[in-house]
């Protein structure tokens, strides 16, 4: 590895960050030292990505300062200094490998830039000099991860940020891509790493920053770099209070289920699962990337070819799944329309006849009270029902997309991630207006990367580890959240193979 | 025509009186057409004060029937986020279809012109069909059926030119029916407005309410604005997508049979240079080609402004490199406009 060696790594301090009236980063303090791994994890909406996209360059603070070795430091103009290695990578994929790492930097004036020697070791130090003349659409997802370290190298980034590197490597790549995320420590690098795997951050970080609430609340190295102490972490003090009615399992249980599969299996993600909702009740399916939970919400939806029987209310397979269940993606990309106004957009899932009439002509005055009715009862905070959605705030938005699902009355409710990106406050009412559904006699199955959305949301909880369900938590039986986090935990453990 | 044209533009002033800032939006986004229209009219008539007058406007309306209507079925295929490149070579099918059936081999005209409208549909329904089904992209299917019509037009025309007043040797067409298919396109009224308009404006209504006020339309600006949205939400994203490219067809073969009537001579190659200004119309009428945006009140507008401008133009005669050039930058402008009035009007909401 050549390169510069950074000398004593950056610095944040009191670093603030605010969008209009939302507080995401609230004072932040952080070291970042050359040579070692420094792992960021925080719950969703505490501000763990806005201080990513903040050393990434992507974003400026309100307050507070960066410095770099001591010399203040603006990662937003020298945001070549920095490089994100993404899940999906962020490169030209009509390119060969070589001319990926090349290019930006060519500096051959009317020539076709050809590789210089110092770019083809890189390459060859990384393992990918042999796939140099591959486009890189046919490379494997790994290789173009190791094209965008290599082009990053090239031109001698000295802070590595790697978001959620691994999640769709086998485990095998990631191995891999770990061994040269330590070269790059080694080799005096800022090297940060962002995950929702904390196996991975007690594997291979030295220390790791527990983000809450907009602040660092505690950094864990040494012996206290556990998957449990993380675990608990993230966890603490920041649990609400919203959901801790309706856990009373004895009350469910003798009630007939609303929806139950039977050896339901995915060619790839999941197999022979067996799995039940009662009304009344949400479940929580609880997996990293990949390990088929949520593959297996979006079975549920009638998203993916499966096998076995399903069952909802009264109807079997993929019909019962079309017009019993509803879906809301994790990202309201898949779920908003941009060129819609709030109303509009809270209606768009309805048809005959609630929102036209004879000849299929819209009821525009049903419509206007529709939409006046969905904004009060989903608590969407908007001036007028008229104005374009992209004008509320995130956390609205997702309350608005939830609304559409709801608006289907369906049977079985599927979430992905429901409060991804949402801030606490929004938060809650989500969780509440899950919890009201749900008591009208419905099943709510969603799927979570985090303990603390299962705490604050869920009834029971299954974790999906390789494809597998294992048998269920109720959530009720825990006092505390840390502890939920601790059984979870081990749950996960158990189900994974050794070899990790 | 200065008449005309205030009367469209006080059509929206009463719902500006209802006021929700979305509707004080659309008429903004609206106001720069209508008022590029007016000011358009306003210099023609500064330079030649003779062309004030109904007639004249008449003309205009007259000469923009059948663009407006290959424009509002083009609108509803851009509003769902296709592209459709062929409506020009199913119009001139259309034309060519009738005058064959019609004029050659004698079929009565009643039927000839319902089958020209449905050949229309049908191709329509084999582009949507292409573009969904075999998820090629409609440009493409588009830009082949355009090719492909224009073989067949060549082929089932024999290259010829037909006039139903004046039948190839021994053939010869009723004049009952000759009556009736001129009829439908026949001036009326002490200034001459020809019928042609009377029909634009009954299909812009039916657009109008299929578009803004159904169902169908709903869904259609849905699908348009978040495709992948709108299949995770199971809306019925493949059969309206074809809903849009049979509409699209039909309109154009009524265009077709009504511009026959019209001009009453069909020739193979007509319709094929319609394509472009026909999409200038739909963009300059502030539809989006990447979907889910598009009114039938501006598209009908954007015709309105090319029609006047072309016109004008070639009344004052400066040459047809006017009227060309005009097209161009008129197109490029209104986007322009548009582009600007977005930024006022996102710089408004915060």
């Amino acid at each position: 590895m050549t390169g510069e060696v950074v000398e004593r790594g950056i610095s944040l301090r009191g670093v603030v960050k605010t969008y209009g009236a939302t507080l995401a980063l609230a004072g932040v303090d952080l070291d970042l030292k050359p040579g070692e791994v420094l792992g960021i994890a925080g719950p969703n909406g505490a501000g763990k990505s806005t201080l990513v996209r903040m050393i990434a360059g992507e974003e400026r603070p309100t307050l507070g300062k960066l410095t770099f070795d001591g010399i203040p430091w603006s990662p937003v103009e020298e945001w070549k200094a920095v490089a994100v290695v993404h899940q999906e990578p962020q490169l030209f994929p009509n390119l060969t490998v070589a001319q990926n790492v090349m290019v930006g930097r060519e500096n051959s004036g009317r020539k076709r830039p050809a590789l210089s020697d110092a770019d083809a070791a890189v390459m060859d130090a990384l393992g990918i000099g042999h796939l140099r003349d591959k486009p890189l659409e046919d490379c494997s997802l790994a290789t173009q991860q190791r094209t965008e370290i290599a082009r990053a190298v090239a031109r001698d980034c000295k802070v590595f940020l790697f978001d959620e590197p691994n999640s769709a490597l086998t485990a095998e790549e990631s191995d891999e891509l770990f061994r040269e995320m330590h070269k790059l420590a080694q080799s005096g690098r800022i090297v940060v790493l962002v995950t929702h795997r904390l196996a991975d951050f007690v594997a291979h970080c030295s220390r790791v920053a527990i983000v809450r609430d907009g602040k660092v609340r505690v950094i864990l190295e040494n012996e206290a770099l556990t998957e449990d102490g993380i675990a608990r972490q993230l966890v603490t003090e920041s649990a609400t209070t919203v959901a801790a009615t309706n856990r009373d399992g004895s009350r469910l249980a003798d009630r007939e289920p609303v929806f139950r599969t039977r050896g339901w299996t995915h060619r790839n993600s999941f197999q022979q699962i067996d799995m039940e909702g009662r009304p009344g009740e949400i479940t929580a399916l609880f997996g990293v990337e990949g390990s088929g939970a949520r593959e297996l919400l979006r079975s549920l939806a009638g998203l993916e070819q499966c096998t076995g029987t399903v069952q909802i209310g009264d109807l079997q397979g993929l019909s019962a799944l079309d017009k019993l269940t509803a879906y809301v993606p994790a990202t309201r990309q898949l779920s908003l329309y941009s060129n819609f106004s709030v109303g509009e957009n809270l209606l768009v899932r309805l048809g005959y006849p609630e929102i036209a009439g004879a000849g299929y002509m819209l009821k525009v005055r049903q419509m206007k009270s529709l939409a006046q009715t969905a904004v009060t009862r989903f608590l969407v905070k908007t001036g007028t029902t008229t104005q374009p959605i992209r004008s509320l705030s995130g956390g609205n938005q997702q309350k608005v997309a939830i609304a559409q699902a709801l608006h289907c009355a369906p049977r079985l409710l599927l979430l992905e991630e429901p409060t991804r990106g949402v801030d606490i406050h929004s938060k809650a009412e989500i969780y509440r207006l899950l919890r009201d559904y749900a008591d009208q006699g419905n099943a709510v199955v969603i799927f979570c990367t985090e303990v603390l959305e299962v705490y604050e949301a869920a009834d029971k909880v299954h974790v999906v580890s390789q494809g597998r369900l294992l048998p269920s938590l109720e959530v009720g039986g825990f006092d505390q959240v840390e502890q939920l986090a601790t059984a979870v935990m081990s749950l996960e453990q158990s189900g994974r193979p050794e070899a990790a | 025509m200065t008449r005309t044209e205030t009367a469209q533009t006080a059509a929206t002033r009463p719902s500006m009186a209802l006021a929700g800032k979305a509707t004080v939006d659309v008429a903004l986004r609206l106001g720069g057409l209508f008022a590029a229209i007016i000011v358009v009219a306003l210099i023609f008539i500064f330079i030649n004060p003779n062309i004030a007058n109904l007639n004249m406007a008449g003309s205009v309306l007259r000469s923009m029937s059948s663009v407006a209507i290959m424009a509002l079925g083009l609108t509803l295929v851009i509003v769902v986020g296709e592209i459709d490149l062929s409506f020009g070579a199913i119009y001139g099918l259309a034309i060519n279809a009738l005058a064959v059936l019609w004029v050659v081999n004698g079929v009565p005209v009643y039927l000839a012109i319902p089958v020209a409208i449905v050949i229309g549909a049908l191709v329509g329904l084999f582009n949507g069909v292409l573009v969904t089904q075999l998820k090629i992209p409609s440009f493409i299917v588009t830009l082949g059926s355009y090719n492909l019509l224009y073989g067949i037009t060549l082929w089932v025309s024999n290259t010829a030119t037909y006039n139903p007043a004046y039948p190839p040797p021994g053939k010869t067409v009723p004049q009952g029916e000759l009556d009736f298919f001129v009829g439908l396109t026949q001036a009326v009224g002490s200034f001459r407005l020809s019928l042609e308009v009377i029909w634009m404006i009954g299909i812009a209504i039916v657009v109008g309410l299929l578009l803004h006020r159904s169902l169908f339309g709903f869904r259609l600006m849905a699908i348009g604005g978040n495709p992948a949205a709108a299949a995770l939400a199971r809306l019925p994203v493949r059969s309206y997508k074809v809903m849009a490219f049979v509409l699209c067809g039909a309109l154009a073969a009524i265009a077709g049979v009504l511009d026959f009537s019209f001009i009453q001579t069909s020739q193979p190659n007509t319709g094929l240079s319609a394509t472009f200004p026909v999409f200038a119309a739909v963009i300059i009428g502030g539809a989006s080609l990447s979907g889910g945006k598009g009114t039938v009140i501006g598209t009908l507008g954007g015709a309105l402004l090319l029609a006047e401008l072309q016109l004008g133009l070639s009344i004052l005669s400066p040459g047809a490199h006017v009227q060309q050039i005009f097209l161009g930058a008129v197109t490029i402008g209104a986007v322009a406009l548009d582009l600007f009035l977005t930024k006022l009007r996102k710089s408004r909401a915060t």
